[in-house]
């Protein structure tokens, strides 16, 4: 594996080799829920410098090319993303990533990057004004409150839960033309992220119709295997093992708490390998990690009841400076930020693994979805719109991207090779090492999971590293479940059942406690008469 | 001598504008939603909701409970503090007051990540003291509101109330409890008001310090992520109407306490 503490972009290492006392500060800002920090972007600077692949230069392709509507002249692109999910550029020569096919390098931030090339390759100025969003319920918050975007990243039950609501503009169907030299997304996405796009559906209408993927990744346990083995990590259980009692931390917030919940309580039948030999396994597990049914909330509430009273904390985003300080063994985490904290904890040299429950693991996928509120039937709005997720999932930027963030990007290159060697280059062996193993990718990068052309040689370690974050075994891909966004009912005994374990019950209250506070309100009381009685008698 | 009228009056446009805009009209979105269900129709359900909800209830007493206790740690932190920085020799010094409100002059989020590391030190670990941790926390970040409110209170005190009690026999103790004390009164119910109710809300020290038993902020903020606007707001209305009826009464005891009328006689 190539020195990963070379390859993080420079001013990302600095970011992250701020101070702890920083951190909170980006802590608190996320617990005051402040979000949607625009950054206007800069579009004179754009102009400054070329996009980075020139090979990509559009004239000799534009013919066959679908061009935003005549008469356009210039278009504003309102896009909300999540917080620190985009390349920002400004790399140092160090970052530069030297694949054999040439270098890639970020040197203006992706938004910039797109306004030159929109203008180059469409003849149009397209102002993007680009903002963030912490959470799913902070987008959804500002999208009914009145924000208004063009175009949105929100995890798949979200942009289900939007579809739902009617909110969003399809895909148009020029999105889809494969002729189109410049439809980056459909000529590379990865055939797995396409079939589950197009198998899943809402209201009879599939994903794919509306939703063009971005990032995607499981969830899992990050554990330090001087004190976890990887089986003992391998398990929901563990957030509730009293062994590791105050070792082990969960995310705060009721869906993934929930999935945790339900793969421990049903690990007996998911484990089981008649279960897992059936042939509607697939379909039977995600039905089995979304079973919101009211016996099975109740049995998810004594759970996490449990759960908190073993572990160290609910984080959301103070598990990975605790993992790397050694406060906790173990934590709950998403691959990407499990990614991010082995890749801290290698700088520190001290070494984290990742595993992926057996019992199941919630996949998750991040989309772009426009909006109708804000394209409506603007037509050149629209064609940006789409032109930014195209550009977005041009295999260079791609790289960009996911070298920037540590996400996995749900573009799989397609004919272009760029996305693989990548990968390769990052974790791949060296040629006189030993103790490697193979690495098959094909289940993404194409059509046949055994696809010899897509067997990666890693040293041993990557199968529980950061080559498994980021790009799961096809073994743990299997037992995936995604997780479905549920009706306003089913949502409010999920939220109900998570207050109650969260909130301390007024019957809990011991009768001491209520005894001592009328004691100590009679204090006051009485000393408050007996001055009344005195002065009726002064007065 | 109208021109002059009339400056003097638009002195204070720009604060009525900021009254309007921030405290006015959110408090009219708030009734607005508070009062309101999912259709936009008036009801009085959130209202019933909340004072049948075992878990709001016992949020509340939670609050209460984690308020409490820093209010009083607080006070006897604060009290003697105070006390000694403002009497005798050390009335004039300046710079040792300054040093018990140079805290307030950091970020409070910084100071709670140091104290985060501090208690890991003494703890081993936070988790395991969940509640002690909220209170050390607040105690941590409030101590500046009580102290500064009953230094200036006992710092303003009329020496001669207490030379004319050690004359008429009083000894230290006495002069103290009947005198001191007693003209002090408005500096501690100032400080307790002040630490109190924030530390009813502050759950930012308890995420921060891992407590995850949530109060009142934090429920809020639960519904709120739950897309349930009625009832958040409901209990951020009934944590309103409890801040209303406590300033109420400790200003009524406040007028109590100044010096002319009864307190200083009891």
């Amino acid at each position: 594996m190539r020195n990963r503490k070379t390859a993080l972009p420079a001013k990302k290492r600095i970011l992250r080799a701020m101070p702890a006392a920083l951190a909170s500060l980006s802590l608190l800002a996320g617990t005051l829920r402040i979000t949607g920090i625009r950054i206007a972007a800069d579009s004179g600077e754009s102009a400054l410098s070329a996009v980075s692949e020139a090979a990509e230069a559009p004239a000799d392709s534009a013919a066959g090319n679908h061009l935003p509507p005549a008469g356009t002249d210039k278009v504003t692109l309102r896009v909300c993303n999540w917080e620190e999910y985009i390349d920002l550029g400004d790399w140092s020569e160090e970052d530069t990533i030297d694949l054999p096919s040439g270098d890639i390098f970020g040197e203006n931030s992706m938004v910039d990057d797109f306004e030159t090339w929109y203008r180059e390759t469409y003849g149009v100025d397209v102002e993007v004004e680009y903002s963030t969003f912490g959470t799913n319920e902070d987008l959804y918050n500002m999208l009914t409150l009145g924000d208004e975007y063009d175009i949105v990243c929100p995890s798949e039950y979200m942009f289900m839960k939007l579809m739902a609501e009617d909110m969003l503009v399809p895909l148009s169907d020029t999105f889809f033309d494969e002729k189109d030299s410049l439809n980056y997304y459909v000529k590379g996405v990865s055939p797995y992220i396409r079939e589950v796009f197009d198998s899943h559906q809402i209201g009879g209408e599939k994903w794919s119709r509306y939703a063009a993927g971005y990032m995607w990744g499981v969830t899992g346990i990050v554990y330090n295997p001087e004190y976890l083995t990887e089986e003992e990590a391998s398990t929901w259980k563990v957030l509730a093992d009293p062994d590791y009692s105050r070792q082990v931390t969960i995310k705060d917030n009721v869906r993934d708490s929930y999935f945790a919940a339900l793969g421990a309580l049903k690990s007996d039948l998911l484990t089981d390998p008649s279960f897992i030999s059936a042939p509607d396994y697939r379909q039977r597990l995600e039905e089995e990690m979304n079973d919101v049914s009211p016996d099975t909330i109740a049995l998810v509430q004594d759970y996490l009841q449990d759960i908190k009273d073993n572990v160290y904390s609910f984080e959301t985003d103070s598990g990975k400076a605790d993992m790397i300080t050694g406060k906790v063994l173990a934590n709950y985490q998403w691959s990407g930020d499990a990614v991010y904290t082995m890749d801290q904890a290698d700088e520190d040299d001290f070494t984290l693994c990742f595993a992926v429950p057996e019992e199941s693991t919630n996949i998750y996928f991040d989309a772009w979805v426009m909006l109708k509120k804000g394209i409506g039937s603007d037509a050149a709005k629209q064609h940006a719109a789409e032109a930014f997720i195209n550009f977005c999932s041009r295999p260079d930027n791609v790289i960009r991207n996911m070298y920037y963030i540590g996400y996995t990007s749900v573009i799989s290159g397609g004919d272009d090779g760029r996305i693989f060697e990548y990968v390769d280059w990052n974790f791949g062996a060296e040629e006189d090492e030993e103790n490697t193993i193979s690495y098959p990718l094909g289940y993404f990068f194409s059509d046949d999971p055994g696809d010899e052309a897509y067997i990666l040689t890693v040293p041993k370690e990557q199968r529980q590293r950061q080559l498994f974050a980021q790009y799961p075994s096809e073994k743990s891909i299997r037992r995936s479940s995604i997780m479905v966004y549920f009706d306003a009912d089913k949502n409010d005994a999920i939220n109900q059942m998570w207050i109650n374990v969260r909130c301390f019950n007024i019957k809990d209250v011991p009768v001491w406690a209520w005894v001592l506070t009328a004691a100590l309100l009679a204090v006051p009381a009485a000393l408050w008469l007996r001055k009344k009685e005195r002065r009726s008698f002064t007065g | 001598m109208s021109v002059f009228k009339f400056s003097r009056k638009s002195l204070g446009i720009p604060y009525a504008v900021f009254l309007v805009l921030f405290v006015a009209l959110p408090l009219l979105v708030l009734f607005y939603f508070a009062f309101t269900n999912g259709q936009g129709h008036f009801t009085f359900a959130n209202l019933k909701g909340f004072f049948t909800n075992p878990n709001a209830l016992g949020t509340l007493c939670y609050s209460f409970a984690v308020a409490a206790v820093t209010t009083a740690v607080c006070l006897l932190l604060a009290y003697p503090t105070a006390y000694f920085l403002a009497s005798g020799a050390f009335r004039r010094e300046g710079v040792l007051l300054l040093l018990f409100i140079m805290p307030m002059w950091i970020n409070f989020s910084l100071r709670i990540t140091a104290l985060k590391e501090i208690l890991t030190v003494i703890e081993g670990n936070l988790a395991r003291y969940p509640f002690l941790n909220a209170v050390v926390g607040m105690t941590y970040d409030f101590l500046p509101f009580m102290i500064l409110p009953i230094y200036n209170t006992i710092s303003r005190l009329d020496n001669s109330l207490i030379e004319a009690a050690k004359d008429l026999g009083a000894d230290d103790r006495s002069a103290f409890l009947k005198v001191t004390l007693p003209l002090s009164m408005p500096g501690v119910i100032s400080g307790v008001s002040m630490v109190f109710l924030p530390a009813m809300t502050n759950y930012v020290v308890l995420d921060m310090l891992y407590n995850s038993t949530y109060i009142m902020g934090s429920l809020i903020g639960s519904y709120f992520s739950a897309y349930n606007w009625h009832g958040g707001s409901m209990i951020a209305l009934v944590l309103l109407a409890i801040i209303i009826v406590f300033t109420l009464l400790t200003g009524r005891n406040e007028d109590d306490g100044t010096p002319g009328t009864g307190g200083a006689l009891l």
